[in-house]
């Protein structure tokens, strides 16, 4: 655990000095393409980062006003950095080309989704509620976490609304929006970038599928508990028992996004490139479904989702800060695991990459951490043949940086992009929520934190 | 005394302008959700927001929501928790939950809320 503290500390506060080393061999291969970053380049990406944790928190109404233009001037500086200091454009056209494959992917999936309006008519029982959580965390794995939050959080509201806590839509959170998604790329953020940079899409599925059955049935568990407690008076409602889904047209386009995640010339060598552009035919895709979708979407449902762009258009200005900022903390954090080496276990990377994801998004910190793993071994997140190799011989590795990425986004509102979705959601519907600090020390910390350590004595405690 | 059934039925909608909302009833508001604030607390001269009943309509001014239309987008609503001035508020048979939608001149939109939004008291 020292170790992972450490690890932690050493990437958060003392960049410089953690950069200072540079091995003769590798600076002469990072020359030979290109000068690495001052270490000082990674302020942009920590200031905004910080930011986006406190925003919401301390300074709201200054920071919905002003994310867009603080986020895109720190993504600024950086690309100037980059363009007139180091002369490298490969970086920026690189992390573009990731940035709008991401961004087509996430919002597609949120349009098509908020176009869909599914009625429960049915009583209210713990058992029926732990069924629903369960069926979101394996629809999260196919519209991801964000689609599946958006689609089923006001059919969740509206079924509980007799009886409302707070504590469902948090379990809801943890299921939901984050742990359900952790079995394919397009569950969760950080699982697509992995992807993107050349892990296979089911290599996830294969090797995370034994962790994640056991944890998402142990919170469900914990939830049924919680929830039996939670009795209401026996009222003359009467309840037809129907389901009714409306917009259903949408789950075609939601089968093409999905189709679409694997139309890339790296996947099927007859899709066309089209580069230079930072962009193929799989964002053409998903941004023409998404603009079709919306504009034959049926108002009355857009009505009763109460649809609206704000959270994806935030998701969409934070991001292209965070892709620019984010380059050289890459590029620095990959560098400097081959000087750490082996002072870095596997217990570390679990719990680093946890606590980080916890307060971080949990997106950008899933690839530095897969950075400074491929770095440890000697090997380079930008080649993808590297990132193959690393899938199979170092799975352990990649298994438990994957698991804690997506598992600890859970522990806060800010760990991932749907949780403040839900909250918000929620609290448009008229519920209380806890605020940032109770829904850590109420619920994340004595539900998630066990259960999260449960994982890390059975699977990595002693090993790697 | 205007009630919430007469301006349903009539139809009658209400006005915004900037950061105050016009309702076209006379009612007690025991809530009222915008943007992802719930307000309760009317008392305060600096946060949340404070209303005045009038004889034929109630006006509510939002400190925290300088324009109004830019928080509220196109499908979402702000939603009230009210009573008639007239009836009972201590009966929770009397709460009535109502959305408002702002539209195109000034336009405030008024409706009884639906079964299909979710809308907890």
């Amino acid at each position: 655990m020292k170790k992972t503290f450490l690890f932690v500390g050493l990437f958060i506060i003392n960049c410089e000095n953690l950069f200072a080393q540079v091995s003769t061999h590798q600076a002469l291969n990072q020359a030979a393409e290109h000068m690495l970053p001052n270490p000082i380049m990674i302020l942009p990406f920590v200031l905004l980062l910080a930011m986006i944790a406190t925003g919401p928190l301390f300074y709201k109404h200054f920071w919905e006003k002003n994310y867009p233009a603080v986020s895109s001037v720190l993504g600024l500086v950086t690309v100037f950095y980059y363009l007139i200091f180091l002369n490298d454009y490969h970086s920026l056209l690189h992390s573009l080309s990731e940035y709008l494959s991401f961004i087509a992917l996430l919002s597609s999936l949120f349009i098509v989704s908020g176009g869909i309006l599914i009625k429960v008519d049915k009583k209210s029982t713990p058992l029926l509620n732990s069924i629903i959580l369960f069926i979101g965390a394996i629809v999260s794995n196919l519209i991801g976490t964000t689609g599946a939050s958006m689609l089923l959080i006001r059919p969740f509201l509206k079924l509980n609304q007799e009886r409302i806590k707070p504590y469902q839509i948090i379990f809801f959170i943890f299921i939901v929006s984050n742990v359900g998604g952790a079995l394919t790329p397009i569950g969760d953020p950080p699982l697509f970038l992995g992807f993107l940079r050349g892990i296979d899409f089911f290599w996830f599925i294969q090797h995370i599928w034994y962790i994640w059955l056991p944890a998402v049935l142990l919170i469900i568990s914990i939830f049924y508990v919680y929830d039996s407690r939670n009795q209401v008076p026996e009222t003359n409602k009467s309840y037809s028992g129907k389901i009714e889904f409306k917009g259903l047209k949408n789950i075609i386009y939601l089968l093409i996004i999905l189709v679409s995640v694997f139309i890339d010339p790296a996947v099927m060598s007859w899709v066309p490139s089209l580069a230079p552009f930072p962009f193929g035919l799989r964002e053409i895709i998903m941004f023409s479904v998404a603009y079709i979708s919306f504009n034959r979407a049926d108002k009355k449902i857009l009505q009763s989702n109460e649809f609206d762009f704000e959270p994806i258009k935030e998701v969409a200005f934070l991001f292209i800060g965070i892709f620019a900022t984010m380059i050289p903390a890459l590029q620095l954090i990959s560098h400097e695991a081959n000087v750490l080496g082996e002072k870095i276990n596997l217990s570390a990377f679990y719990w680093a990459t946890g606590s980080l994801s916890a307060v971080l998004d949990n997106a950008p910190t899933y690839l530095n951490f897969l950075s400074a793993e491929l770095g440890k071994f000697g090997l380079d997140l930008n080649i993808k043949v590297d990132v193959h190799t690393f899938q199979t011989t170092h799975y352990l590795y990649l298994q438990a940086i994957s698991v804690a990425a997506v598992f600890f986004g859970a522990m806060t509102y800010i760990g991932n992009g749907p949780n403040f979705m839900v909250k918000s959601i929620s609290e448009r519907a008229g519920i209380k929520m806890p605020s940032f600090f109770e829904y850590i020390y109420k619920y994340s910390i004595p539900i998630l934190l066990p259960v999260f350590t449960i994982i890390w004595l059975i699977f990595y405690f002693g090993r790697g | 005394m205007r009630t919430i059934d007469q301006a349903l039925n009539e139809k009658l909608n209400g006005l915004y302008f900037g950061n105050r909302l016009i309702l076209p009833f006379n009612v007690e508001i025991l809530k009222i959700i915008i943007d992802d604030d719930i307000i309760v607390d009317f008392s305060s001269k600096k946060k949340g927001a404070q209303y005045n009943s009038r004889k034929d309509f109630t006006e509510i001014y939002f400190y925290d929501y300088k324009n109004l239309q830019d928080y509220v987008s196109e499908y979402e609503n702000i939603k009230l928790v009210v009573v008639d001035d007239v009836k009972d508020l201590i009966d929770i048979k009397n709460h009535k939950k109502i959305l408002v939608r702002l539209k195109e001149n000034h336009i405030a939109e008024v409706e009884e809320a639906p079964e299909d939004i979710v809308f907890v008291e």
